[in-house]
């Protein structure tokens, strides 16, 4: 009876409290849909009837969140010790506190197995109820007089184990593609030449963030879905950027209670180890406002390609995309069509937001009312550099050049004349169509060959001129070359770097 | 069906080989995938069990290199369903369902001649094994007899 004259009450208010939700849950008349269901019923039958008929929505993400770690406290061995380094399962763990007490960062790599196995790994094991090897040393003290320690242990061996998290859940991010001519390995996954591929990150309208972007309902001590168990927000997370809508949470739970289905050790290749953590959050439909924020679609998230093979931190921004293009599997880039595929799971997103509503419904899970807001006005700025990093464009000589249609003989007059060891083949317009070196010449001339066509390198390494004179450096070591051309986008000559001047300048 | 990888070097590139192939043995042989050009070429072919024998010993008498490609496999258990592979297929062997399952299909798969997706993926539920039941090795020489002229 008391129920039914509160629910006609709600039926008429225009709010609703966590306090009243959660009588709804105990009483088992709660009402929760997943962020795909109310999406649909406020299409169909409107916001205000999808105020009144439900109660919470779930939300979901499933993945790579590399801001991740766990917190562990070992106990005292016998004689104790004070930590000062320490490793489990070969990846190094740091040493936060006082004496035993350990933080294993997702992304640590083994040092034995670099980038096979990392902290997210170790992590997964001791979810798994895996035994792993601790390995420390310490420079011993009156009180921590031990300087060497090796154990076995597993979760339950721990006092502690606790996921600590400082930057999870992005409300949204970067579509990655790669314009260079050579594949490369990111923290994007795998990029193929020539924007062949590209990847993207994040649920779009599952996302917890993208459902409640002002920060109405998630706030310091928002009890979510973590990892298969209860966890709570504890604060926004670094680099918490609400107003570009690139929102971050720094969350907690505890490990002991998770499941490897929604935290699961990962690699990307030539990048290392990470941690794939599953974060669901219940959105309580408090106003009507919310229950029109929960019905945001993919359509109308957004979010930019952006080049990687561009190694800078203001990389180029090549399109637009909306998160329905992004799981369509095709984007357009220019006049280009290109396909694109997730690195985060959809369907674990799904099976995220499902579990949530199950738990809710069964009364499992009760809302809390935050404590603290979120901050909505943060920036996130770069870093302050008090040392200049070289760029190509610092080391830049003038390129002596040639074209194609001259004499070997010529042109070894020019390495002698100018005393360089390559010479830039252009066409008339300073286009890049070769390279030969001092070494091509001399085998031309020994063996009688006369065209300088017959001897040109075509396929040639080049380098731009805003590009990070390390990158350009590492490129010429894989390669074992001594130069680069460095050209613009339309692969014209701009000058040459060499290895004698960059070694000069990197202080080599 | 097994699957074998043919390698042409320059020299014999020009010659129909494998159509007498296919012409003396009566082999039926399916081609999946071929890159051929002046400078040689790779050409991924399926060949009855009963015929690998003969057919095998055939290319290697007109001086192709013949190896045992490996298959990919995708261990389920390891697999978290990401989609990091799907776009990277460039046979669109692996493919994302309407539930965001991830599946694939080893039909389409040209096996390691590509492995693409080998190392992209980042829980390494994907890997290249050996066909199964099958080895190559050099007992597949010519017998008289089995090359009919």
């Amino acid at each position: 009876m008391h129920c039914l004259e509160e629910s006609k009450l709600a039926s008429q208010s225009r709010t609703r409290s966590i306090e009243e939700i959660n009588r709804k849950i105990r009483s088992g008349d709660v009402q929760v849909l997943t962020a795909e269901e109310m999406k649909k019923l406020v299409e169909s039958s409107g916001v205000e009837v999808a105020f009144k008929e439900v109660d919470i929505v779930t939300t979901g993400t499933f993945g790579a969140m590399c801001s991740s770690g766990a917190i562990i406290n070992l106990g005292h061995s016998d004689p104790p010790i004070k930590i000062h380094r320490a490793w489990i399962n070969d990846v190094e763990v740091s040493h936060p506190g006082a004496a035993v007490d350990l933080y294993i960062g997702a992304t640590a790599t083994s040092e034995t197995n670099s980038f096979e196995y990392g902290g997210g790994h170790v992590i997964e094991d001791l979810v798994r109820g895996k035994e792993v090897e601790l390995r420390a040393v310490a420079y011993g003290t009156d009180c921590y007089p031990r300087t060497k320690l090796k154990t076995h242990l597993t979760k339950d061996d721990l006092n502690q184990f606790y996921l600590l998290n400082f930057r999870n859940c992005y409300q949204r991010y970067n579509c990655a593609v790669n314009t260079r001519d050579e594949t490369i390995y990111t923290y994007m996954g795998k990029l193929l030449p020539r924007m062949r591929n590209a990847t993207f990150s994040g649920a779009g309208e599952l996302n917890p963030l993208m459902n409640d972007p002002d920060y109405e309902t998630i706030g310091v001590g928002t009890r979510i879905f973590l990892g298969g168990a209860q966890g709570y927000v504890i604060g926004e997370g670094t680099q918490h950027d609400p107003r570009n809508l690139n929102g971050t949470l720094m969350v907690r739970g505890n490990c002991k209670n998770m499941s490897p289905e929604f935290l699961r050790g990962a690699t990307f290749t030539k990048y290392g180890a990470t941690l794939y953590v599953g974060i669901g959050i219940p959105i309580p439909i408090l106003n009507v406002g919310l229950a029109k924020k929960t019905a945001i679609r993919d359509e109308e998230i957004f979010t930019n390609v952006v080049d990687y093979g561009i190694p800078r931190r203001d990389r180029p921004e090549l399109a637009r995309v909306s998160y329905k293009e992004l799981k369509s599997g095709r984007i357009t880039v220019g006049d280009k069509s290109v396909r694109v595929s997730s690195l985060s799971s959809l369907k674990t997103a799904r099976k995220i937001a499902e579990t949530l509503k199950s738990w809710i419904e069964n009364g499992l899970f009760y809302l809390t009312q935050p404590v603290e807001r979120l901050p909505t006005d943060t920036v996130f700025k770069p870093m302050r550099q008090t040392e200049e990093t070289p760029f190509v464009a610092a080391v830049m000589q003038p390129a002596v050049t040639c074209s194609e249609d001259e004499e070997v003989r010529a042109v070894a007059e020019r390495i002698v004349s100018k005393s360089v060891n390559h010479i830039v083949v252009v066409d008339e317009k300073g286009i890049l169509h070769g390279i030969v070196t001092s070494w091509d010449i001399t085998r031309a001339m020994a063996e009688g060959c006369k065209s300088l066509s017959d001897i040109l390198t075509r396929h040639v390494i080049t380098a731009k001129p805003d590009e990070p004179l390390e990158t350009a450096s590492k490129r010429m070591a894989q390669h074992n070359i001594s130069a680069l051309p460095v050209v613009d986008n339309e692969r014209k000559v701009l000058g040459i770097i060499t290895a004698e001047d960059v070694s000069k300048m990197l202080g080599r | 069906m097994v699957r074998i990888l043919l390698k042409f070097p320059e020299k014999i590139v020009d010659e129909p080989i494998i159509s007498q192939v296919i012409l003396t043995l009566k082999a039926p042989l399916n081609i999946i995938t071929a890159y051929v050009n002046s400078k040689g070429g790779e050409v991924l072919v399926e060949v009855p069990e009963d015929k690998m024998e003969t057919v095998v010993a055939a290319f290697r008498k007109h001086g192709v290199s013949v190896s045992l490609p490996k298959f990919i496999e995708v261990d389920e258990t390891k697999c978290i369903n990401c989609g990091a592979c799907v776009a990277l297929c460039p046979f669109e062997a692996i493919t994302q369902q309407e539930d965001g399952s991830i599946i694939f299909n080893k039909e389409k798969c040209v096996g390691s001649t590509c492995g693409t997706c080998v190392d992209a993926c980042p829980a390494r539920a994907i890997r290249s094994v050996k066909q199964e039941n099958t080895t190559l090795t050099n007992r597949h020489t010519i017998k008289s007899g089995q090359l009919r002229s």
